[in-house]
């Protein structure tokens, strides 16, 4: 077969539209920026390998150059693909264990009380940080003791009830850190006559992974994850995911990113906030009680990326009483495991810093986000706390 | 999902239009594929500025009536055209740009190659030239660059200035102002685009206290006694127009800031400010998805089909097509048709492709192409196969004929027919009584 180079970032114009748009390249100087790093450089590297630049390796695959390029130029995958051809990622011991979230979980979740506890200790973090690049700033993730699975499992025999099933694809943080989304996404749907069900089986995403360089595992993971939802598809209508950066990678990266096939099962995986949108639509609306709260919601990059903000923005305007104010739709910094690593702290906090303003200067009762990895961010640079919208939604059903 | 009106595309007309809607209290969506034309715009506003005998306009608003009968603004009457843009004014101050018109006359600005350029509108940074005389009152100009920044020539921008025979009595002077003089790290100042020049002049220069005042004394410098000193826009994306007044209060000088080669921060400057109004409204602004087909039924678009979300339609009662010409995709050619991409619409007669463009591209004459777009009726409903879709509404770029570049009313067009777009949506739900949001 010929093996034909694909030169689809060719349908760039050098606009630098993306480059406007890069919170790294606002930040850190040393960032060339997407249209140099993506389309730019792709072709001086076709030409010679060794013109591959170090200073990809700062990119974080938020996709904000992709969504700004009014040519279709898939730039921040250009990025990675370049990276994971060019060894342009740095894989060590912190860079595993940031990335391998399932087996993370699996290990200290069944400790959890003890591991929140040690991961809070100063000493620790400072340890964290000299031995393995861990900013011992962080707020490290707390593990939960009873894993959303496990809480699942006790109460399924109830989900047995409805006609109508969905499967619910719940992502590392849900079943390891804190499952709550999990639980009020249960309840949400259980209140529209639906019933949940989860994957006999299911592996990370492979956010994480790709976001690392441990690709070949991530194409595991994807490949398990398919098979699964093939099987899962048979008996209920379609899988939904809460988690932005699971939904568009189960949904985009696996063909785009990692050559995997998803084509059979694609156009029945949905964002969560998207599924239940469309319900409300067709008149599937539970009732709601009022919410008397001023909110400021966060979009998340690759929320925005999958097209999934008007579902989310669809559901919040359906709870009465409920004032949401829209936030610049800017990046919080924090990228997943990017932010956690100790070189990148000063740039995850000043890509940030735009939204910490904005969230301080507006004096809202909650700040709401759809991404675990955002709520993080913001949590730890505001005062404020921050919900899930199916939170919200929870708590109006009467 | 249904909304009252959904835009299709971010450029200055669909956030004219989605700003509109929004105002108005009207549950509004505006889709957009990527960025728009702003991010390389000059950030002024053309309304009307060249006749096609070449001559300039000075009244462009007086000028309208001798336009063919089908160009956009025939069909909307001068008043109209005027008091879109007055709407459009009120709405940059509210996002905290004051821009500014010669009254009824346009003005002429200075382009990066020292041409000289019809405007109605423009933002304080871009010093407005009298446009009958645009020379009046300058003896000596300067003109000064950031030493290595690639995407502007001072001595190029004297060459274009000096062809008009407006400047012969004027003396130029062109300087550089080094790194070292301002204090900035630019290691590699030749590979900087206007926009990294302005994030690195914002850390290293202008974030330190003494920052604005090096920068005043190094101006000083370099212009000497000039009356009119001319930069590249570079100094800062949001607060550009602040920094250059600051500027002139320490120099004692008046200030001109040139766009230069994408992006144009001034363009970008205007781009956001809009974005940030249409929220402050409450408007729904989803970027990055693309509109790829809608669903027609009885002459009216019942619903689009977007990439990202193709198995949920968006419904809505009125939709306004602003997807722009072929640079932003709205356009699409091949070797013997034209296409609106979105939606198939019936576009202005093309002729042969032969007539389609002029050998030469920038001899000033006029391109077929640049004609090229949606046919619409008098309240610029678009057609297809024929037959008028009078919910849906065109406006800017994707209109067929005017030409933008050739006459100077590229801004004006997109504003007027944007906002007049906007008010057939108003006027209809008012009409219709008791429409559920
Ligand atoms: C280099 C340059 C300089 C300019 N300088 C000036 C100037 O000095 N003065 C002036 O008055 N005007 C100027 N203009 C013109 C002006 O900025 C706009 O191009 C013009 O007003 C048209 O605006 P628009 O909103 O119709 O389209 P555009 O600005 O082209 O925006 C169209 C938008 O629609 C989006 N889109 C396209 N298809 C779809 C789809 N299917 N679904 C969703 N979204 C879609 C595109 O991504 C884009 O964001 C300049 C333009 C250019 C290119
Ligand atoms: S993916 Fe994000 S960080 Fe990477 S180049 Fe694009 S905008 Fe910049
Ligand atoms: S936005 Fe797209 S077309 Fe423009 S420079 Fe970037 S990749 Fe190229």
């Amino acid at each position: 077969m010929l093996n034909l180079i694909n030169t689809s970032f060719d349908n760039c114009i050098k606009c630098t539209a993306c480059t406007t748009r890069c919170p790294v390249a606002e930040a850190n100087p040393d960032y060339p920026g997407p249209k140099q790093a993506g389309p730019d450089g792709e072709r001086l590297r076709i030409k010679n390998p060794e013109l591959y630049d170090e200073a990809l390796k700062h990119c974080t695959n938020c996709k904000r150059c992709e969504v700004a390029c009014p040519s279709g130029v898939h730039v921040g995958t250009v990025i990675q693909l370049a990276k994971a051809k060019h060894g342009g990622f740095k894989k060590g011991p912190r860079e595993f264990m940031l990335s391998h979230t399932d087996l993370m979980g699996s290990l200290s979740s069944p400790a959890a009380p003890i591991v929140n506890t040690v991961t809070k200790l100063k000493p620790v973090k400072k340890l964290l940080d000299k031995t393995l690049g861990i900013d011992e700033r962080r707020t490290l993730p707390k593990y939960t003791g009873q894993t959303f699975r496990s809480w699942f499992n006790k109460q399924s025999g109830t989900q047995e009830q409805f006609k109508r099933k969905i499967s619910f694809f719940h992502g590392c943080f849900t079943n390891y850190n804190d499952p709550t989304v999990g639980k009020h996404l249960v309840s949400v749907l259980n209140a529209m006559n639906i019933g949940v069900s989860l994957m006999k089986k299911e592996k990370c995403c492979g956010v994480p992974l790709i976001a690392n360089g441990f690709f070949d595992k991530a194409r595991k993971n994807a490949e398990l994850n398919m098979n699964q939802f093939a099987r899962s598809l048979t008996e209920t209508e379609c899988v939904i995911a809460t988690e932005p950066s699971c939904t568009m990678t189960l949904r985009d990266e696996y063909p785009e990113v990692l050559d995997v096939d998803n084509s059979d099962v694609k156009d029945r995986i949905f964002f969560a906030a998207a599924f239940i949108a469309r319900e409300f639509a067709r008149g599937n609306q539970p009732d709601m009680k009022p919410l008397k709260l001023r909110v400021a919601y966060h979009s998340p990059c690759h929320l925005i990326k999958a097209g999934g903000v008007i579902h989310t923005m669809e559901l919040l305007s359906s709870i009465p009483g409920l004032e949401v104010i829209m936030l610049d739709q800017k990046c919080c910094g924090m990228s997943g495991t990017y932010g956690f690593k100790k070189e990148n702290y000063n740039t995850s906090q000043s890509i940030g810093q735009g939204i910490f303003d904005q969230i301080e200067a507006l004096g809202v009762d909650y700040v709401v986000t759809d991404c675990e990895s955002c709520k993080m961010q913001v949590e730890m640079n505001t005062g404020h706390t921050v919900l899930h919208p199916l939170t919200l939604l929870a708590q109006s059903l009467t | 999902m249904k909304y009252n009106s959904i835009i299709i595309g971010g450029g200055l007309a669909g956030l004219t239009s989605a700003i509109r809607c929004a105002e108005a209290g009207l549950k509004t969506a505006l889709i957009s594929a990527g960025d728009s034309a702003l991010t390389f715009a000059s950030g002024s506003i053309d309304v009307l500025g060249i006749r096609q005998n070449n001559s300039l306009v000075q009244y462009p608003f007086e000028e309208i009536s001798h336009l063919p009968s089908d160009h956009p603004y025939r069909k909307l009457g001068a008043a109209q055209v005027k008091q879109s843009l007055h709407f459009f004014t009120e709405q940059m101050a509210k996002a905290g740009i004051q821009m500014s018109s010669h009254g009824q006359q346009n003005h002429s600005r200075l382009t990066a190659l020292g041409a000289i350029r019809p405007a109605w509108l423009s933002q304080p940074g871009t010093k407005a030239l009298s446009i009958a005389a645009p020379a009046a009152g300058l003896r000596r100009v300067a003109i000064i660059n950031i030493a290595g920044f690639r995407d502007f020539q001072p001595a190029l921008v004297a060459a274009g200035m000096k062809k008009h025979p407006e400047f012969t009595g004027v003396e130029f002077t062109v300087a550089d102002i080094s790194a070292e003089t301002i204090k900035i790290d630019a290691r590699n100042a030749y590979e900087l685009r206007s926009l990294e020049m302005a994030r690195l002049l914002k850390r290293d220069l202008f974030s330190q206290p003494k920052g604005l005042t090096i920068f005043a004394s190094a101006i000083q410098k370099a212009a000497g006694n000039a009356d009119l000193v001319v930069l590249p826009s570079v100094l800062a994306v949001e607060n550009g127009n602040e920094l250059i007044s600051q500027l002139e209060a320490h120099t004692g000088l008046p200030v001109c800031e040139l766009a230069t080669l994408p992006p144009s921060l001034p363009g970008m400057r205007m781009a956001s400010a809009l974005r940030q109004r249409y929220r402050e409204l409450g408007g729904l602004l989803l970027e990055g998805d693309e509109v790829l087909s809608g669903y027609f039924d009885n002459n009216q678009l019942r619903s689009i089909k977007t990439r990202l979300n193709p198995s949920m339609p968006l419904e809505a009662d009125h939709f306004v097509l602003a997807t722009g010409s072929f640079f932003s995709r709205g356009l699409d050619s091949n070797p013997s048709s034209l296409t609106d991409k979105t939606f198939n619409l019936d576009v202005v007669e093309t002729g042969q492709r032969e007539q389609w463009s002029n050998e030469r591209f920038l001899n000033g004459s006029q391109h077929g192409f640049s004609y090229f777009g949606i046919e619409t009726s008098e309240r610029f409903n678009p057609y297809q196969n024929g037959n008028a879709i009078t919910n849906l509404y065109c406006a800017g770029g994707v209109l067929g004929g005017f030409n933008p570049v050739a006459e100077a009313s590229a801004g004006g067009v997109a504003i007027s027919t944007g906002w007049f777009a906007a008010n057939q949506i108003i006027a209809h739900r008012s009409d219709s009584s008791g429409t559920a949001k």
